[in-house]
């Protein structure tokens, strides 16, 4: 289906009887059930295919529209109950290799097929928790992806996901919060792990890590976005569990704090322009609001004007960049997906 | 001495004969090693000249031992110093007040070579500092894999290999060896291997004899579904296997083993305890502190996401200690292993921040014959050592051409300085500092003074690459030395030439000693 105005509905037209996932009784009711979104991902050519992905506590669910009806995206497994998805990955070349790949307790699923049919990758036991996943922007070459887990560490594959192991040297906090890739990966071989005391990082693609200077008090590292032109700046932001929002312009060695007077405490998700520096859009996603800064973090404005959400915010994806009429989609607790 | 060994600096290196000590129908010994070199000459005809000799063997084999590399440099230093010194105390100098302003020169010269450093970065750069050292190109490749995935003080065992090239293989978590169980009924018979998921792990040295010193312990921790459990434990008396293995019929119901408490000395076993404690989140139990099974509650008890024994290790992945405090308590050992003197010391240190930093790898070094496996075995070893002080200190222009640019900032010092002493003293170590480049222009065959007035006239920086025999800029063309190493290695050049320019007296045995170590 293609984009076109009526998808770019503004959040003020959009009813709880109209909110996405309520295409079905089964979807309305489990929206009402304790769910919760975990992770939001879209395919790069979301502006023409509207494909996008939400793993929630009670499943895996796509969207072929652009955020507004959604289905269980993991029907074609048969299971009788409800399967807890933590993250979800779409592959950087999916308009040809359909690849998506989602966390489930044990494992990860992975699809080529855009989600129809799954693979399950089981982990060594016992069952790691999967709380992120990332994928090198140069997947096609290298098929490498890592998943980040509550309790063992960070697991990496370099062949598409068919085989995993954990590579933890000098990981000293096993409890991966979010993971982030350098835009420049190919080159620099450069991740970021957030954790529950810290900030680490590899610069030999995963395989080892050593700590940055992330002052500890300030963790837990609930997010983290890296520039565009992170390999040349150095530029990267994280978002705390109680401390609000941080950006580093040297590779993590200091950091500045943003938006003090209105970010404060919790940001669960940071989203970075992809014009970013040219023109330095930032979203800071907090627990019930969104705010932008149009300069890098040195202003901060709500993102939209009269935007009241009651429900806390835990994630969002802005799959077609941060310009003002661009549509964001986030994630709730109670497992709703809205489109603003 | 320093004429056997001055021939081997540089990457086109001169070889080194010497005559076997074993019977003459043994073919010559061929060495490119410095420290090696020195190692071999036990002895020189010349008493006087054999004291001096053994004096100089001393100091290389030192600084072999405690960095692995820069025995030339520091060969060729000694030599400059010691000759332009007795040139100059024979001319009516002073020779303490000599010594006293070398080594005043000595902090200059290091920090001056400080503040040229770089950090080392990526296993590329690891590999051409490890093949700078050891001249072995696949050996160094794989060295600076290993180096850059654990890093300074991570664990790295280096073994004789299978086969006849090189392996590796990285084991995940942490691992005590001479820790295995306490009986091998423990052991899964078709693995020789015990592993345990989410384990709970009592932490102590104590030895139990009396299973009824574990039944209450057991009886609890059953009761809270505590399983499975890790005793670790200096001594188990059969009765307590026992025990342990009736307690463990079941083992989908309760899981109970014992390993032995790791390190066999007190302080090494206690370190042991500690670092477990810590990673696991526990309190670790002492005899020597009065301790008792008996005042184990359960939460005492260290946990991790995996445990595993065999006869002879014990190891988990994934402990659940507070990250901060292994962080600090990693970095209160960092400062330590800064701080120790002994070499002892500072391995056992680094040791233990190896374990604690979650994973260690080993290195399979197979040759075509054994000889062949053993001498590149300790080529390995060797550079391994040199690479851990990269690592931590970062690497500097090499070539000599660091030692070199200390030249203008001494000569400037000589040339302000009032005192006869100490003007002569820096213009001896500003000369002296030319002399490792000069060395490895000589060794690869080319005209020293010749080149070395090309390098000067080119500026700070540049020196020759005796490879593509050109003069350039050495970090640029990524040509590095070891910071540690080559500051050790003028430490040790400087301190013991200023030493024995102050010999005057020889005093010989009347039988004199032999001895092959140094």
């Amino acid at each position: 289906m293609l984009p076109d105005e009526s998808m770019f509905a503004t959040y003020e037209s959009v009813s709880k009887e109209e909110t996405p996932m309520a295409g079905n009784n089964e979807e309305a009711k489990m929206r009402d059930e304790e769910d919760i979104v975990y992770a939001l991902a879209a395919s790069p050519d979301f502006v023409n295919d509207g494909i996008c992905f939400a793993a929630r506590r009670t499943g895996l669910y796509r969207s072929d529209d652009g955020g507004i009806s959604w289905h269980n995206a993991c029907a074609s497994l048969n299971l009788e109950g409800t399967l807890a998805t933590m993250a979800v990955a779409v592959s950087p070349g999916f308009r040809s290799d359909r690849t998506v790949f989602v966390g489930v307790v044990g494992g990860v699923l992975c699809s080529s097929d855009g989600g129809e049919k799954w693979s399950f990758e089981v982990f060594r036991t016992p069952p790691p928790l999967i709380s992120t996943l990332a994928i090198s922007p140069d997947f096609a070459n290298d098929g490498t992806i890592f998943a980040g887990t509550l309790e063992d560490g960070v697991f990496r594959s370099a062949d598409r996901g068919s085989h995993w192991a954990a590579w933890n040297f000098g990981l000293l906090d096993l409890s991966i919060l979010c993971l982030a890739v350098s835009p420049g990966f190919a080159a620099d071989e450069t991740i970021f792990a957030g954790t529950d005391s810290g900030i680490f990082r590899s610069t030999n693609g995963g395989r080892a890590w050593r700590e940055i200077d992330f002052p500890g008090e300030l963790a837990p590292v609930l997010c983290l976005a890296l520039s565009p032109d992170y390999p040349s700046s150095g530029i990267l932001f994280a978002g705390t569990e109680a401390h609000g929002l941080y950006r580093s312009s040297d590779r993590g060695k200091t950091w500045q704090r943003l938006g003090e007077e209105v970010i404060d405490g919790t940001v669960n998700c940071v989203l970075v322009s992809p014009e970013f520096p040219t023109r330095p859009g930032l979203l800071a996603v907090l627990s019930n609001t969104l705010l932008f800064s149009p300069d890098g973090g040195e202003t901060w404005r709500p993102w939209k004007e009269g935007l009241n959400i009651t429900q806390g915010i835990t994630t969002a994806i802005a799959p077609c960049g941060l310009e003002p009429a661009a549509p964001l989609l986030i994630g709730l607790v109670g497992g709703q997906v809205l489109r603003i | 001495m320093v004429d056997a060994v001055s021939p081997t600096l540089g990457p086109l290196p001169r070889l080194v004969a010497l005559e076997p000590i074993a019977p003459k129908s043994k073919m010559p010994e061929f060495l490119d090693d410095g420290g090696t070199i020195a190692r071999r000459i036990i002895e020189l005809p010349d008493r006087d000249e054999d004291m001096g000799a053994m004096f100089v063997r001393q100091v290389l084999w030192n600084l072999r031992e405690k960095t692995g590399d820069g025995t030339a440099t520091a060969a060729v230093l000694f030599r400059s110093i010691y000759d332009l010194g007795v040139h100059y105390i024979t001319s009516g100098g002073n020779a303490m007040m000599l010594r006293r302003y070398l080594e005043e020169g000595l902090p200059v010269i290091m920090e001056h070579l400080s503040a040229l450093a770089r950090p080392v970065e990526g296993k590329e750069q690891i590999a051409q500092i490890a093949e700078a050292i050891c001249y072995d190109p696949p050996l160094a490749r794989m060295l600076g894999e290993i180096f850059d995935i654990i890093g300074e003080h991570g664990r790295l065992e280096i073994r004789s290999g299978r086969g006849r090239g090189l392996e590796r293989e990285y084991v995940e978590g942490m691992y005590w060896d001479q820790s295995g169980v306490h009986a091998r009924q423990m052991l899964d018979p078709s693995t020789l291997r015990v592993d345990l998921e989410n384990a709970a792990i009592m932490i102590s040295d104590f030895e139990l004899e009396d299973p009824y010193q574990l039944m209450p312990l057991l009886v609890r921790a059953a009761e809270a579904k505590l399983t499975p459990l890790v005793l670790v434990a200096a001594k188990l008396s059969e009765k307590c296997v026992g025990l342990l293995m009736a307690a463990s019929k079941d083992p989908s119901k309760f899981h109970v083993i014992a390993v032995k408490t790791p390190g066999l000395i007190s302080y090494d076993r206690y370190g042991a305890l500690e670092d477990l404690a810590i990673l696991t989140g526990g309190k670790y139990f002492t005899r020597t502190a009065g301790q008792s099974v008996a005042q184990v509650q359960l939460s005492d008890l260290g946990r991790a996401r995996r445990a595993w024994a065999d006869r002879f290790n014990f190891g988990i992945i994934g402990g659940k200690g507070d990250p901060r405090a292994l962080r600090d308590h990693i970095a209160s050992l960092r400062l330590a292993f800064s701080r120790a003197e002994d070499k002892n010391d500072r391995r056992n240190i680094q040791k233990r921040i190896g374990k604690l930093l979650g994973g260690s790898a080993t290195l399979y070094v197979g040759g075509l014959t054994k000889a062949d496996a053993d001498a590149r075995k300790e080529l390995a070893e060797r550079t391994a050592e040199a690479l851990r002080g990269t690592i931590r200190e970062g690497v500097i222009p090499g070539g000599g051409a660091s030692l070199l640019s200390c030249k203008p900032m001494l000569q400037k010092i000589a040339d302000e300085s009032a005192d006869v002493d100490r003007r002569a003293a820096y213009r001896i170590l500003a000369r002296a500092m030319e002399a490792p480049m000069r060395t490895i222009i000589s060794n690869a065959g080319y005209d020293a003074s010749e080149v070395m007035a090309e390098v000067k006239l080119a500026g700070p920086g540049y020196g020759f690459d005796v490879r593509s025999g050109r003069v350039v800029d050495m970090a640029e063309a990524g040509i590095f030395d070891a910071l540690s190493v080559q500051k050790e290695a003028v430490h040790s050049a400087v301190s013991s030439a200023a030493l024995a320019l102050t010999i005057d007296v020889l005093v010989h045995r009347k039988k004199p000693p032999q001895a092959t170590n140094p």
